[in-house]
């Protein structure tokens, strides 16, 4: 009986020597290397070199997806718009097939649609002074959360093509972005948002055209904050 | 035991100390800075502060085994003695749970972004506060009962499989996600683009292609860092249900704890992918470091 106690001690303190954290492992039977027929990290070596070319695949996926789609179909609607008075609606959703209708379309249907830009000469100036009134308290707290949260590319488009239509106030503030250093960012697009105890999210009607006057708010609030 | 050709790589303690201790910093920064500040308490901010609180959890408990690891191996502790086998039964399940909770997070703040972009003027009727708090409190409570179920009651086999297909749908979840707001926004600039007369300069495309990079950057770097960190780990677990006894196996499961520091590291990249780039939060930063002393800083 000694006996039996002696070496069921022995291999407890056997098993001790085991390292913890290995806990599900039984390192009681050895692996056996002999006749290796490839290079022993070969296992390792195929999982970083598949990791590798999955992760450069996707940045190419990535890349081809930009080049999508066929920039000869706006074109059509491009002569279009030209001949369209300024003061319309632009309604931007993800739909192609919805642009065509989306011009002939009223002013504020209350379509869930992604983005509304109101270009205006005679509106704008009005709605500006009425909605900052408004929000005066909320202004700063506004600002730096849409300016922490544009869509830089449509920023950067309309800064480029700003030189060379009059949409007032908005390109001359959207200029203003450039100093916004993080605009070189992709920043996963968050505009709407807006302090939480606002209520201007039951408010359809002044929320559309308010986009655009917050951002001219908060650019001029960027332009200053980056100073 | 036999000598095998495939030795343990060990990594020094520091590292996983180093690791752990600034990806606790970052985290708990995060955190403390979204529940201080009254401004950052909107959906989004949540999901990231509920993000860096699985990665505190997890580096925690991350830096806190290998302590007693070291411990144990200076023989201040008997290895399997009851008090620690329980206590890595703790440290065990919250791993779990801190896994799980940042993966839902993952997912919460994609479809969070979702709808931002896709729902944006009924974004504050569909994402209210209350919803939110509802969303998250189902997330911690899902993690906190699956790491007590797993840890006490299921087979090794078992987690293994769980996890793994969690991981994956998780995975191809935000991918899809994220791919399909990418694709949406290019779509969406090209219009405006288009619409506001573009395509006259050949310098507007070039920095519309500059731009396009830029975002194919980011989310390259978003789930390469995702992938990079957990793959190793999980194709570790498959490896070892799959063929324990196999040299190749064998010489995959050496590289353990280079593995583990991977995992570790991606608790401390977190914070600079999601939360570092809103400008929102890096303003309470540097307002909540360097201005808690001075009543001037606004």
């Amino acid at each position: 009986m000694s006996d039996f106690h002696n070496r069921s001690q022995l291999v407890s303190t056997r098993r001790s020597d085991y390292v913890w954290q290995y806990e599900y492992y039984d390192d009681e039977e050895p692996v056996s290397f002999d006749g290796l027929k490839a290079h022993r990290y070969s296992i390792v070596i195929g999982f970083w070199v598949g990791l590798a070319v999955f992760v450069i695949f996707m940045f190419f996926v990535l890349t081809l997806l930009t080049k999508t789609g066929a920039p000869h179909q706006e074109n059509p609607d491009l002569a279009e718009k030209r001949h369209r008075p300024e003061g319309r609606l632009v309604d931007i959703n993800g739909h192609q097939e919805e642009n065509d209708k989306a011009f002939s379309r009223p002013l504020l249907d209350g379509s869930p649609s992604y983005f509304n830009f109101y270009i205006s000469e005679e509106d704008q100036a009005h709605k500006k002074r009425k909605l900052e009134d408004k929000r005066s308290s909320t202004k700063d707290k506004v600002g730096r959360h849409l300016c922490s949260s544009e869509i830089e590319e449509m920023h950067e488009d309309i800064e480029e093509s700003g030189g060379h239509q009059p949409l007032n106030g908005l390109i001359e503030e959207s200029k203003t972005d450039k100093e916004c250093a993080f605009l070189s960012h992709f920043n996963i697009p968050n505009f709407v948002n807006l302090d939480h105890s606002s209520t201007l999210g039951e408010d359809d009607l002044l929320y559309e055209p308010s986009i655009i006057l917050e951002r001219q708010s908060q650019a001029h609030n960027a332009h200053c904050d980056t100073h | 035991m036999n000598q095998t050709d495939c030795p343990e790589v060990k990594v020094p303690f520091l590292v996983f100390f180093t690791v752990g201790i600034i990806s606790l910093a970052e985290n708990l920064l995060v955190v403390v800075a979204v529940i201080r500040s009254r401004n950052l308490h909107s959906p989004m901010y949540c999901f990231m502060c509920s993000l860096a609180a699985f990665n505190t959890i997890a580096s925690v408990t991350k830096t806190w085994e290998n302590l007693m690891i070291v411990l144990a191996d200076a023989g201040h502790l008997e290895k399997r003695g009851p008090s620690e086998t329980d206590l890595d039964d703790v440290m065990d399940s919250l791993l779990c749970m801190s896994f799980v909770g940042s993966k839902s997070s993952f997912l919460a703040i994609a479809v969070d972004r979702y709808i931002t972009i896709f729902h944006a003027l009924r974004y504050h009727n569909i994402m209210t506060m209350k919803r939110t708090g509802v969303i998250l409190g189902l997330i911690w409570t899902l993690c906190a009962v699956l790491a007590v179920l797993m840890v006490k009651f299921f087979d090794f086999k078992f987690i293994v499989i769980c996890f793994t297909v969690f991981f994956i749908i998780s995975l191809a979840t935000i991918c899809f996600l994220y791919i399909y707001m990418f694709m949406m926004a290019r779509i969406h600039a090209r219009n405006i683009a288009a619409l506001l007369g573009g395509g006259r300069d050949r310098s507007q495309h070039q920095r519309r292609w500059g731009s396009n990079m830029r975002g194919a950057l980011t989310l390259t770097i978003l789930f390469g860092a995702f992938v990079v960190c957990w793959a190793p780990f999980f194709v570790h677990l498959i490896i070892i249900v799959v063929c324990p006894m196999n040299p190749y196996c064998e010489c995959y499961r050496s590289l353990f704890e280079l593995h583990v520091v991977l995992m570790m590291s991606h608790a401390l990249i977190d914070p600079a992918i999601y939360a570092f780039r809103m400008a929102e939060l890096r303003h309470t930063f540097r307002k909540m470091l360097f201005c808690s002393g001075w009543k001037l800083c606004l």
